[in-house]
């Protein structure tokens, strides 16, 4: 991926997220321009970014969007809860879009259609006149909508192919291929966007049949105008309809396709002649097809075959027939109908087979234009330039003279009749004429023009409603719109450039945090150094030297540690900040009313612990969305209420981050949670009887467990609570819930502040030493080995008037050796609390505590379980730091 | 040059572009009688080919490049 992309793809989030936020914001306060004018700003550039690479898909969403708040901006669509839904919708598309492309670097062709959808749907709430001709993107015909659509067989748009192509089609499309026509309209601005819309049609796959055609509205080849498209391709592809999306998808609003069935093919051709074949002929040929005499009734047609001419029109209806004989053989009626048309010699209905495919409109003039008017667009367009001028010329002011030249007059009267009858509106010519004389005999242009006026105003139809609207951003299409919009831009841009931010990549940070614990690890070196001058080679003098420079270096790099602990802090309003959005729509959907507070968005933590929390907190939030609060009727019957309240708060505590959770909804009833958990088999009868209301509530988090009967895509699929409590415990924090039946639920989270340094305790065991974590370590206590006592095969202690397991550290990493006492026959042990029990684990001896960077293990290692990480100690060996959790 | 014009010939190589399209015009309108050779041609822009139709000169030879040549005699014949 270059760096152009990344850079539009790490500000394009910050714009859709810019673009959520505004929306939220304006549901509020409906009326403040300010917010519109910014949420438009965001909108426009994200697009004009967008329109830099190769993501059509995507820019004509974000066009329309564009256009729509522009429309809003501008006051003449009004802002509306549908209109922001939509707007929203548009933007998680693209928010979809941008995921794929920063994983495979493009847009696959399927989000052709969504993004049609979406574009129609945005232009959909412009109602303004100028929006109304923006093209509607691909229209499919399909076998089934041609009764919709209103098509008839005859009007679909089969071209005379050679019998030998239609034939092969025909075999084709029996075969279950589909086969499609298109026409492709290239825009005549096209050249100027560098399209060569002949290079594209060429690339089209399995082309069976093609034709170009040249609407050229000049006279004379001098005034043609070379540089404006007047092509239109046709042609009938038996490619796959995704690899034609592919191909076309920068011109979805020129192409017409049309899925053709397979019976539209058989079409006999050829010259009729004045001797029909007998009717008693066609008769006995019937006979022998209505007695299943198909062997006879082959040879009888390959007989009457030999007796007549290739050319005529029956000797193809009889190809035609022995064609379908073998192509589609139990396709009687299609058959039958085909022998039928041998007494009128007219190609044969299939509508009759089809019988809900009933032509509804017989107007459609050109059956290749269906939705276009029968004027070409090419010259009506024309037809408005010249119309256009000619008012000009009549408004001009009079000559020097004093009066106008009847020549003037004349040449716009000749000029106007020209332009009518060209669009086929003769009529018009009288009126014309008329006028013309009076502004003759008066020597003045108002008759004329008011002439123009009134006619104009009449014949609606024939004013050209403007050319589609390029979808990519086209310089040379509208320069002056163009720059008068760049300024406003401007304008949007200092002020984001004013801000002192700096863009990093995470990888360099965490580069730059890897290279500073290294540092930290290279300065805890200087301690031994020193005591080896000391006591090897007996030098106090240099080992106090090299004492007082670790004393500066140690704090420079403590100071380094710091900064770059801060650099890595984000605040939770990181992931606060998509809440809003999320409540509102759950809400909705569920049809509750929740009123969301978020306190203390500002507190802060590492870039990991934030990131690792954002899931479970969504979790936690759809839960209490859809299981803490109630229905606003069901509040109102317990006393509460109507709306409902959801806290999330966030504070610091030390060293820690403490997230909550506060629902005032119906809250957990420990009965209900019991009884659910005793069905699943996730507790025993006699933990039934005797859980207490608090462990019963905290068995939400145990592994499959889920209340709901009814599986929502919001929640109930059994996993959830448990998936937060492991995700939580990953970095290190714990998760604790406290719910009072009918008042609501507390969920809090404890979490480190920064993952970066952990504090361990070292350890020796079997002349090794490792580390454990601090934050696990309830306490150490020498245990002597006359209070051991076994228990079920199991060493136990009492500590405190509490049974404490105690396990071998040697047997838990399968050494087999016993752990040694000290001299006085005492174990070192260790009291870990993991999954809220105290355990204890016999180890030889104990060292100090020290900080550490923890490594987690990569590649062969990195399987290991029991193990967390390892770090460098300051003398250069390696620590391995345990991870009671899973080692136990 | 995509176009070499000989006295009543335009011979046609390679890739015609969409800056040929004027000149061709201007050709065609002086030589009525002027014929195109596509032998050696391997695309025509969009704009030359609708002069082309626009005149349909004769054909001294098609272009080997066989889809091209589907597309012009569909368009020129």
């Amino acid at each position: 991926m270059n760096n152009l992309l990344e850079q539009f793809l790490s500000e394009a989030r910050d714009f859709l997220q810019g673009i959520g936020e505004k929306l939220m914001q304006l549901e509020n306060d409906p009326d403040s321009t300010e917010l519109m004018v910014e949420l438009f700003r965001f909108v426009h550039t994200l697009k004009g970014n967008s329109g830099l690479f190769d993501f059509p898909e995507m820019t004509r969403v974000l066009h329309a969007s564009e256009d729509l708040m522009d429309a809003v901006r501008n006051g003449r669509v009004n802002y509306s809860q549908t209109l922001a839904d939509q707007l929203l919708e548009a933007m998680d598309f693209v928010g979809s879009l941008m995921d794929e492309i920063e994983v495979t670097g493009k847009i696959g062709s399927n989000h052709l259609v969504i993004s049609t959808e979406l574009t129609k749907a945005l232009r959909a709430l412009l109602d303004t006149p100028d929006a109304v001709n923006v093209p509607v993107a691909i229209e499919v015909y399909t076998e089934d909508a041609l009764t919709v659509k209103g098509i008839s067989w005859s009007e679909l748009p089969i071209m005379d192919l050679p019998e030998t192509i239609a034939m092969g089609l025909h075999r084709c499309s029996i075969d279950g291929e589909t086969v499609l026509w298109l026409q492709y309209t290239p825009e005549p601005e096209c050249f100027f966007k560098g399209e060569d819309p002949f290079f594209l049609a060429r690339q089209i796959p399995d082309v069976a049949w093609r034709h170009v055609i040249l609407n050229n509205s000049a006279s004379t080849l001098a005034e043609m105008d070379v540089f404006s498209s007047q092509l239109v391709f046709q042609l009938l592809t038996i490619a796959p309809e995704t690899e034609l999306d592919d191909l076309l998808r920068y011109v979805p609003d020129q192409i017409h396709r049309v899925k053709i069935p397979a019976l539209a093919f058989v079409k006999p051709s050829g010259s009729s002649t004045d001797q029909a074949i007998d009717d008693d002929v066609i008769d006995s040929v019937l006979a022998l097809f209505d007695n299943d005499e198909i062997d006879a009734l082959i040879h009888t047609i390959n007989t009457m075959l030999e007796l007549s001419s290739p050319e005529l029109w029956s000797s193809s209806a009889l190809r035609w027939v022995l064609h379908l004989i073998d192509a589609e053989p139990d396709n009687k009626p299609a058959q039958r109908i085909l022998l039928e048309a041998f007494r009128t010699q007219t190609a044969p209905d299939w509508s009759v087979l089809t019988p809900p495919i009933v032509p509804q409109h017989k107007t459609v003039s050109a059956p290749i234009h269906v939705n276009t008017s029968e004027i070409p667009d090419t010259l009506l367009r024309d037809f408005n330039v010249v119309i256009n001028t000619q008012k000009e010329i009549l408004s001009l002011p009079a000559t020097s003279s004093g009066a106008w030249s009847a020549g003037r007059l004349k040449a716009v009267g000749a000029t106007l009749i020209g332009c009518y009858r060209a669009v086929q509106r003769p009529h018009e010519i009288e009126g014309i004429e008329a006028a013309l004389n009076i502004a003759l005999t008066q020597n003045s242009p108002v008759p004329l023009l008011g002439w123009l006026e009134t006619s104009l105003a009449n014949t609606q139809e024939l004013i050209f409603k403007g050319e589609p609207e390029p979808v990519v951003a086209s310089l040379a299409a509208q320069p002056e719109v163009k720059f008068g919009r760049r300024t406003d831009d401007a304008r949007g841009e200092n002020a984001v450039a004013a801000s002192k931010t700096l863009k990093v990549d995470q990888d360099k940070i965490d580069r730059l945090m890897n290279l500073i614990g290294e540092m930290v690890v290279a300065k805890n070196a200087l301690p031994y150094l020193a005591n080896r001058a000391e006591t090897v080679f007996g030098v106090r003098e240099l080992s106090r030297e090299i004492k007082a420079q670790y004393a500066v270096i140690n704090r420079v790099a403590e100071e380094m540690q710091d900064t770059i602990m801060q650099v890595r802090m984000m605040p939770v309003s990181f992931i606060f900040q998509r809440f809003p959005r999320m409540v509102r729509d759950i809400s909705r959907k569920l049809g509750k009313e929740v009123e969301l507070v978020l306190e203390g968005d500002a507190t802060e933590a590492d870039k990991n612990i934030i990131e690792a929390l954002s899931d479970p907190l969504i979790h936690i939030v759809r839960n209490s969305l859809d299981h803490g609060l109630e229905m606003p009727e069901a509040r109102l019957a317990a006393g509460k209420s109507v709306t409902g309240k959801l806290h999330i708060r966030a504070s610091q505590e030390s060293d820690r981050v403490l997230i909550e959770i506060i629902d005032d909804g119906k809250g957990i009833n420990p009965e209900v949670i019991k009884h659910k958990a005793y069905e699943k088999g996730l507790i025993d009868e006699a933990t039934l009887e005797r859980i207490s209301d608090q462990d019963a509530v905290n068995l939400v988090f145990a592994a499959g467990f889920s209340t709901a009967d009814v599986i929502s895509d919001l929640s109930g699929r059994g996993v959830g609570m448990d998936v937060v409590r492991s995700a939580v415990e990953k970095v290190n924090g714990t998760v604790g819930i406290e719910s009072v039946a009918g008042k609501g639920t507390r969920l809090f989270m404890s979490l480190p502040l920064s993952m970066a340094v952990t504090n361990v305790m070292i350890i020796e065991s079997n002349k090794q030493i490792f580390g454990v974590p601090m934050d696990l370590v309830v306490e150490t206590v020498r245990v002597p080995r006359v209070q051991i006592r076994t228990i079920k095969q199991k060493q136990t202690t009492v500590l405190r008037g509490r049974i404490v397991p105690l396990l071998s550290l040697n047997d838990l990493l399968a050494r087999n050796e016993a752990q040694l006492p000290n001299e006085d026959d005492e174990f070192a042990t260790l009291i870990v609390r993991v999954h809220g029990e105290h355990v204890g684990i016999l180890v030889d001896d104990f060292r100090e505590t020290v900080d550490i960077i923890l490594k987690p293990m990569t590649g062969i290692l990195g399987g290991l379980p029991g193990y967390s990480g390892a770090a460098l100690l300051g003398d250069g060996s390696v620590l391995m730091v345990l991870n009671p959790r899973e080692l136990i | 040059m995509a176009i070499e014009y000989k006295k009543s010939l335009a011979v046609f190589s390679d890739f015609v572009g969409v800056e040929d399209a004027e000149a061709l015009l201007e050709w065609l309108g002086k030589n009525p009688k002027g014929k195109v050779n596509f032998e050696e041609c391997t695309h025509i822009h969009a704009s030359s080919l609708q002069v082309l139709m626009a005149v349909k000169p004769p054909v001294v030879a098609w272009p080997k490049d066989e889809n091209l040549q589907l597309w012009l005699k569909v368009a020129l014949e």
